[in-house]
């Protein structure tokens, strides 16, 4: 029973990551009905800022925390600029989004392959390395340190979107763009918060995922997770997109433990595919046919 | 028998009832009009006929058969077509092109023949290629025959879409707003064509109308739809004279009609 | 292989694969970032019917064509009723499953690879290859099947209503584009002498897509030319790998927004069109001549 637990506790960690990376890929899902590919990238670069922050720079963690957050932030909004607005202003199908995005991706990951190179990079150990414990269980500080920031991230956000007038643009935004349009809502103004939010998000839990394995160039495919999370808990759905990746960090987990972690990104994978075949619109999404 | 039935046809997306109970009875050769007011159901109705939608509950029965909850090529085979409220022809794609791609549904050569290039390939681009000179010409299209769609005037291209609908050989023809945007010259010349249309194709035609005159001087039978439920039926003199009708479109007591 | 002869055959691979790929995607209108996944699949079994059960090269690629078809069939049974986004979500996440069954998958190699294999490819066969492949791509769409993918394209509802079986056409479409990845993997496993799962990744899909795209949606000669221009000029101008991506990420935004009908802009460069185009120059020079 405690392994069981102790694994719950291992996925929870994880899985909170996986919920920073899903929500801001949600996020931009919800306003612009698009699946931003360039997430992974703005993920892995705020890895680097951190990390970089941290070695270089030689800052203490809050810092290089902040720095990655609003480093990959301002990443995220010029990848906008660049590649999407123009594309807003030409109403271009949304086809072409993804193009591009799948463009921004390529060019993140390999400028940074280009000029810093493919060496895999460590933290350092910040925080300390003996692990709590409770009663039987185990929790790395990392792990607990990881789990409190996406916890209170995500919970800032929530507050932010519910309680804000900022927040209810946003919320207005994601079910007609147009019509909040018509009402007054700044759809650009919106659309820059949603991605320096979402790129935010992607920062935070890039340095996270970098300090609890590696730093490298191509780690930004993580995001993979993030779409599997995103899908399994309800494209569009930011609720869903927690609870997706929540799940899929626990069932990760489990699988590691009790089957290989060869499994471990098979069955990722599968329920993927199960959710596609079974239901497309995820736990949280609603059913919907569209309107001919 | 009826041609087209409906039978207590339900259609619900989510908590949202698009259609309630509508029973439909549609006889041969007959124009029957479907109007209401814009959300009034009519054009989710079509979704449901062709296969778009498949329905929540109820029957839709074509010559007896049922083909409710059929892929909407089905009932493409089954004899019915369509236009759309807004025009969905192949815009990339000249004139030629459009009508040619629908009467394709008639050929039937396989893949196979189209990479050998061999005799049943040629003849059925031979017989494709008379079949849509054939269409073109009787709907006076002709002329604009490499031109591309969406470059043609406004009402050419609803001819299109009509033209394109006809290259199936249907039984039954739905026409969602097929005078949407037009003067009064033009419909009129709408008009005509409905009529020579179902002269010459012998076809029975369900058309949704905003445009009262086109209704009520082309259609034998009428259906009011609003807010997804029948609100009335008949010809066009029982239509015009109905206070409930009336008041549906304009919500006081006002003479409808020409 | 000598550098240019290499520098063909390379290039011949990626035609082939690009040429599948602008059926699905070109001309049928689907997008998909999992090609990468049909090219393993054909590169290992056309390497496991040749080198392990001695089987003739062409036919072993042939067998690989077919199996890496059935394949996709049931990929596209679960995927294809999927719209848009979640149709390329999928794409990538079989292309990637398919890539760790490779990774782990001990008899072929697994992570590390399989090498040895006996290069078959040269510059002919590739060639010849790819003709074919383009005869049969061409004959295809200039028939009413390929009338049926572009209006599959163009309006998918409009299609439906004139008869057509959308499904089934796009599982044909998705069943030719991967039939024809299976073969240029096979080709590619011949010419590398070894493979590794790796070698297959979403950036290899992310390519054969920006080829179609550049060359213009909808067009064949768009496609060749496409994957000519962007095989050849990268290897012949940067040396290292990342950089050339750099430059192909810049490019495709850059296309997106300034000419995302790519180059041929949907028009097709037939041999007639040359011909014409060579006669009139021709007719030009021998005016100023006689002037």
């Amino acid at each position: 029973m405690t392994t069981f637990l102790q694994q719950v506790i291992n996925g929870l960690s994880i899985g909170s990551i996986y919920a920073l990376m899903a929500v801001g890929y949600s996020l931009v899902y919800s306003i612009m009905n698009f699946s931003n590919f360039a997430h992974g990238g703005v993920i892995m670069i705020g890895s680097y800022i951190g990390f970089f922050a941290m070695t270089v720079a030689g800052v203490p963690f809050p810092a290089a925390f902040a720095a990655a957050a609003l480093g990959a932030g301002l990443v995220a909004v010029v990848v906008e600029k660049a590649a999407y607005g123009p594309l807003r202003q030409r109403k271009a199908p949304f086809l072409y989004y993804i193009i591009s995005a799948m463009g921004a991706s390529m060019f993140l990951e390999n400028i940074v392959l280009a000029t810093i190179g493919p060496d895999f990079r460590t933290f350092p150990n910040v925080l300390g390395s003996k692990p709590f414990q409770l009663g039987e269980l185990m929790i790395g500080r990392l792990d607990l340190a990881m789990f409190l920031i996406s916890s209170v991230t995500l919970a800032l956000l929530v507050y932010f979107i519910e309680k804000t007038k900022t927040g209810m643009a946003i919320r207005a935004t994601s079910y007609s763009e147009r019509a909040s349009a018509l009402m007054g809502v700044n759809t650009e103004k919106v659309i820059f918060i949603i991605f320096i939010i979402g790129g935010a998000l992607a920062g935070i839990a890039g340095i996270l995922f970098g300090m609890k394995y590696t730093v490298f160039p191509t780690m930004g495919n993580i995001t993979m997770k993030a779409f599997i999370a995103a899908v399994f808990g309800g494209l569009g759905s930011l609720p869903g997109a927690v609870l997706g990746a929540v799940l899929l960090g626990i069932i990760e987990t489990m699988t590691s433990a009790y089957l290989s972690s060869t499994w471990r990104d098979l069955i990722a994978f599968g329920l993927l595919i199960f959710i596609l075949v079974v239901r497309p619109s995820g736990l949280m999404g609603k059913n919907n046919e569209d309107k001919a | 028998m009826s041609l087209l039935e409906l039978k207590h046809v339900t259609k619900q997306f989510g908590g949202l009832t698009a259609v309630g109970d509508v029973s439909l009875s549609l006889q041969k050769d007959h124009i029957f009009g479907l109007i209401g007011p814009n959300g009034a159901g009519k054009t989710t109705l079509f979704n449901l006929i062709t296969g778009v939608y498949k329905v929540t509950e109820g029957e839709i029965l074509f010559e007896g058969k049922p083909i409710h909850n059929r892929e909407p090529y089905q009932v493409a085979g089954a004899g019915i077509t369509r236009t759309f409220q807004n025009i969905r022809l192949f815009k990339t794609l000249t004139t030629y092109e459009n009508i040619l791609t629908a009467c394709q549904y008639t050929s039937d050569y396989s893949f196979f023949d189209a990479i050998l290039r061999n005799r049943r390939f040629k003849e059925g681009e031979k017989l494709l290629k008379a079949e849509t000179e054939e269409l073109m010409e009787l709907l006076g299209l002709s002329e604009r025959r490499d031109m591309v769609a969406g470059n043609l005037p406004y009402g050419l291209q609803r001819r299109l879409e009509i033209a394109r609908a006809l290259a199936l050989k249907p039984k039954l023809l739905l026409l969602d707003e097929p005078a949407a945007g037009m003067n009064e010259e033009e419909t009129l010349k709408l008009m005509e064509l409905i009529r020579y249309v179902r002269e010459k194709f012998s076809l029975s035609v369900l058309v949704i109308e905003h445009h009262m005159d086109l209704i009520m001087n082309l259609c034998d039978h009428i259906m009011v739809l609003n807010f997804g439920k029948t609100l009335a039926e008949g010809d066009a003199a029982a239509i015009q004279s109905d206070p409930r009708v009336i008041e549906a479109y304009l919500g006081e007591e006002v003479e409808l009609g020409a | 292989m000598d550098y240019i002869n290499g520098m063909i055959a390379l290039i011949g691979i990626n035609l082939l694969a690009v040429l599948g790929l602008s059926l699905l995607t070109g001309f049928t209108g689907l997008f998909s970032f999992g090609h990468a996944g049909f090219m393993a699949i054909g590169a290992y079994l056309t390497v496991w019917f040749s080198m392990k059960l001695g089987v003739n090269f062409y036919a072993a690629l042939l067998l690989a064509a077919l199996i890496t078809g059935g394949v996709s069939l049931v990929i596209g049974r679960i995927t294809l009723n999927l719209k848009g986004d979640y149709f390329i979500i999928a794409t990538m996440g079989f292309a990637e499953a398919i890539r760790l069954i490779l990774d782990n998958f001990q008899a072929f190699g697994g992570a590390r690879g399989w090498p040895g294999i006996t290069t078959h490819t040269n510059v002919v066969n590739v060639w010849l290859i790819n003709l074919i492949g383009v005869v049969i791509l061409v004959n295809i769409i200039w028939s009413r099947h390929g009338r049926n993918f572009k209006a599959i394209r163009e309006e998918e509802l409009a299609s439906q209503i004139i008869g057509i079986n959308v499904f089934r056409y796009k599982m044909i479409s998705l069943m030719i584009s991967a039939m024809y990845a299976a073969v240029s993997g096979g080709l590619f496993a011949h010419y590398m002498s070894f493979i590794q799962p790796k070698m297959f990744q979403i950036i290899k899909s992310t390519e054969l897509t920006i080829m179609v795209i550049f060359g213009g949606m909808g067009s064949v000669s768009g496609s060749i030319i496409g994957a000519i221009i962007l095989t050849a000029l990268p290897q012949v101008l940067l040396s290292l790998d990342a950089w050339r991506y750099v430059i192909y990420g810049a490019a495709v935004i850059f296309i997106m927004i300034a000419r995302p009908q790519g180059m041929m802009g949907g028009f097709e460069l037939t041999p007639a069109q040359i011909k014409g185009k060579l006669a009139a120059l021709k007719e030009k020079r021998t005016k100023k001549g006689v002037a």
